[in-house]
């Protein structure tokens, strides 16, 4: 123990007087705690005096170093008084009553059981595909009101996402779309190679592409790059309270903020899903010229012959419908931003993976629909 | 105007020293040669209409706008340079309350109050836990650790942007706007815990307002800034400029009279 530090006496009446000679501040508590700890460990005793005469100066950290062997004590049985200081000391005893441990509300938040827990994601869950349907509902009611002439078209915001989301995305979807193609060729030519089928990866890519990856690999990439970018445009607008201020002046969320953007990737997406599936190609006939012996005359009067009308549209319809969902599961995690631009964040995100979980869902349905009907 | 050397910089009760500095964006001065002291203990209250520069001010004096002109010293450093390590070292001495709060939203009002503990003391956790509980409780929030600040209101959030700002025990506190956009009885509120912390702590408080119910409440000098005229039209104690000042500015403000200001 170090009496430079804290000087320690007792009294016969049971009493250790602890006297502190340093300041009670950030730098000295923990070194103050340490000796404090051992004393009281040392000689346990039935009330421990804390005497300041010899304290000129304390901060925060001495209170909470007095709280913590307030604490310390009461576990122990041990009363604690304080005695002694000045103004510096005097003024922070006053707040030490006054600090008592959070009690109430904090005791309420326990941990829930599991099963509370299982029912209330599941709540959660029911909730949210409520908000859902709700949103579909005004979604298709805004287009219907379009369509029967009780509200006009709104060009200029339709036409602003159609560039910045479709235009816009022209490049990366040709490059990835293009490397894409070129890989499944080269996969593809090591195989048919052997056969002496070359001819074959025409078929493949064609029908892949145009049918399949095209639709899917847009969606992708508009998912991450536009359904991000409505769900962060419109949560901020909604932290902002701009949500709020449009409803006060009278206008229809959905018709004003939302509708545009579905209109716009609804008309971009079928033909990004067109562009995918021609750089797709592309990307295949350079593996098919170089490495397979092929010439873009053959591949190109391969892919022409196997395609037919049902490839093509089922591709485009696909392509609209990817879009559509989007767009919309963008704009109405956009929507459900709660405050605080953590909130926003999260929307982000939940829009790119709800996004890309109605497309792969809306795949299989598209399929299982398209081989039933023998599309 | 003549150098001033290093030890003639702060008397013993001055801890702010603002002398002769042209504050403003893009090499527009909206504020120009400002002189002014604050002293230690005190609240200072800086008001003027929308647009005058208070909170342009405010920035200057916490170091996140550097001045076009003069000298800022604050708790004995000069921050005029923007020199990094002054700064570090005055931002120390200083605690600021932000107009919203500026609570981190993902984190709990006990974490968003422990940051600057954990992040630049060496205390341990359970004595942060300590400080943390004391300054809720100081302004009076309690049992509203646990909470989210998205779960508080516009008041309990400015509150805990307070604790988060003096939990290092700051020299000065800076505050922009503590009562705008407060219901009267949560403002008299702030403004009582204003008067607390000053006479418990003896903090000093330099507050950005318009609130007029505030200045006079809490006020020990108020200082007025002018768009028109670039600069202070009055320092005193607010209720000697409400009565004596002769200044139109100053008179229309006092008795909320349309048309002077702006």
């Amino acid at each position: 123990m170090d009496p430079a530090i804290l000087e320690i006496s007792s009294t016969a009446d049971g009493e250790l007087i602890l006297t502190p000679k340093v300041p009670l501040n950030e730098q000295m508590v923990q070194r103050l705690w340490r000796e404090i700890r051992q004393a009281l460990a040392q000689h346990p005793p039935k009330q421990a005096v804390f005497d300041f005469r010899e304290v000129h100066a304390m901060d925060s950290a001495g209170l909470a170093l007095l709280l913590v062997v307030q604490g310390y004590c009461r576990a122990r049985g041990i009363v604690v008084r304080h005695q002694g200081g000045g103004a510096n000391v005097t003024r922070f005893l006053g707040f030490l009553d006054a600090t008592a441990p959070a009690v109430g509300p904090a005791e309420i938040h326990h941990r829930e059981h599991w099963v509370a827990r299982l029912g209330g994601a599941f709540w959660e869950n029911l909730l949210d595909a409520r908000e859902m349907v709700s949103f579909s509902g005004s979604v298709v009611t805004a287009m219907a009101r379009l369509f029967t002439g009780a509200r006009r078209f709104r060009w200029r915001e339709t036409l602003y996402y159609v560039e910045m989301c479709g235009a816009n995305a022209m490049p990366i979807i040709s490059l990835i779309s293009f490397l894409m193609g070129l890989t499944m060729a080269f996969q593809a030519a090591v195989q048919l190679r052997q056969f002496g089928a070359n001819i074959f990866v025409a078929d493949m890519l064609s029908l892949a592409f145009t049918r399949e990856l095209g639709p899917i690999l847009t969606a992708i990439i508009l998912a991450g790059r536009s359904g991000s970018a409505f769900a962060a445009e419109i949560g901020t607008m909604k932290v902002n309270e701009e949500v709020d201020a449009l409803t006060v002046m009278g206008f229809d969320i959905t018709e004003f903020l939302v509708m545009p953007k579905i209109y716009a990737l609804g008309l971009a997406g079928p033909l990004l899903a067109c562009l995918s599936s021609w750089m797709g190609l592309a990307g295949g006939l350079v593996v098919g010229v170089i490495g397979l012996d092929l010439t873009v005359g053959s591949f190109m009067q391969e892919a022409y012959d196997i395609l037919n009308l049902s490839d093509v549209l089922t591709g485009l319809v696909k392509g609209f419908a990817f879009s559509i969902l989007i767009a919309a599961v963008g704009c109405l995690r956009g929507l459900q931003t709660g405050q605080g631009a953590d909130s926003v964040g999260r929307q982000t995100t939940s829009a790119v993976v709800s996004g890309l979980f109605l497309i792969i869902f809306a795949d299989a349905i598209f399929t299982v629909i398209f081989h039933v009907f023998d599309w | 105007m003549e150098p001033i050397s290093e030890t003639s910089l702060v008397t013993p009760a001055e801890i702010i020293r603002v002398e002769g500095v042209d504050l403003g964006y893009g090499g527009h001065a909206l504020l120009q040669d400002l002189c002014f002291s604050v002293y230690s203990g005190e609240i200072i209250t800086i008001l003027g209409g929308s647009g005058c520069g208070k909170s342009t001010l405010l920035k200057a004096l916490v170091g996140l706008l550097p001045v076009m002109k003069g000298r800022v010293v604050v708790g004995g450093e000069d921050i005029t340079d923007q020199d990094p390590e002054t700064l570090t070292r005055a931002r120390r001495k200083m605690g600021v309350l932000f107009q919203s709060g500026a609570l981190l939203g993902s984190l709990t009002l006990a974490e968003n109050v422990a940051l600057p503990l954990r992040e630049f003391s060496t205390l341990p956790a359970e004595f942060i836990d300590a400080v943390v509980g004391f300054k809720l409780n100081q302004v009076h929030l309690t049992n509203y650790d646990h909470y989210m600040p998205a779960e508080l209101s516009g008041g309990m959030r400015k509150r805990a942007g307070l604790a988060r700002a003096m939990v290092a025990d700051p020299e000065i506190l800076f505050f922009d706007e503590p009562t705008a956009g407060l219901d009267p009885i949560t403002a008299a509120e702030m403004d009582q815990l204003i008067l607390q912390l000053n006479a418990s702590l003896g903090t000093t408080m330099v507050v950005v307002t318009h609130e007029l119910t505030s200045i006079l409440a809490i006020s020990h000098r108020s200082i007025m800034l002018d768009r028109e005229r670039h600069g202070i039209v009055a320092i005193g104690a607010p209720r000697v400029l409400q009565t004596e000042s002769t200044d139109p500015l100053v008179q229309a403000f006092f008795k909320r009279q349309p048309g002077v200001i702006g």
